[in-house]
């Protein structure tokens, strides 16, 4: 059986397209009702509350694929795709953030961006995975 | 930890996928145990050794 074949990882699959569409439709539908500098109601918040349930439904799909993923090396490699994501975003923002702290020149880093830098971590945990295992891991 | 797992493989004459099948897990798994990159759990060492009808110690050994 293939990494990619594994029956976990195609059910994560089935679930993470539908949330990734919902995700970008919902922030489109966000960004096209809400003017900016509008000022807050039950409706732009309401929608801005949308992408972050999108945002719930991908921790939610990874959390299930580490429970489901019964097989124990695969779930070692996502689990450090994880832990080198989680340390990426902690490094990148708690830098950031005393930046901002000292240098008020500094761009705010808004915290939307989280998520988005996390997920780039784990990429960033893929490529430790190949050079420490030979192994990407499972997506 | 060293093991002994492909010469025990190649001596029933077993691939790397025979292997994984018969023990329900990936053929990455099989490969990262037998070059040394992943050490595998008690649980697993164990079905490992029923599988092969050999002592633990006799697949894998202390460095």
């Amino acid at each position: 059986m293939r990494a990619n074949n594994h029956p976990a990882m195609r059910r994560y699959t089935k679930r993470i397209i539908p949330i990734t569409f919902a995700y970008i439709a919902t922030i489109a539908l966000a960004t096209a009702m809400v003017p900016d500098n509008a000022p807050a109601s039950a409706l732009t918040i309401g929608l801005a509350l949308l992408p972050g349930i999108a945002a719930l439904g991908w921790l939610w799909a990874m959390g299930r694929l580490l429970i489901e993923l019964d097989d124990e090396y695969l779930r070692m490699l996502e689990v450090r795709k994880f832990l080198v994501a989680t340390g990426a975003t902690l490094a990148i923002t708690s830098v950031w953030g005393v930046l901002e702290l000292y240098s008020p020149e500094v761009p705010k880093l808004a915290v939307f961006f989280v998520f988005p830098i996390w997920c780039i971590g784990l990429a960033l945990g893929q490529l430790v995975n190949r050079f420490a295992f030979g192994d990407r891991g499972t997506c | 930890m060293k093991n002994r797992l492909k010469v025990l493989r190649a001596e029933r004459d077993w691939t790397q996928g025979d292997l994984a099948d018969a023990l329900a897990i990936s053929r990455q798994s099989i490969n990262a145990i037998e070059t040394g990159k992943y050490d595998p759990s008690l649980p697993l060492a164990f079905r490992i050794a029923d599988l092969f009808e050999l002592p633990i110690e006799a697949i894998f050994l202390r460095d």
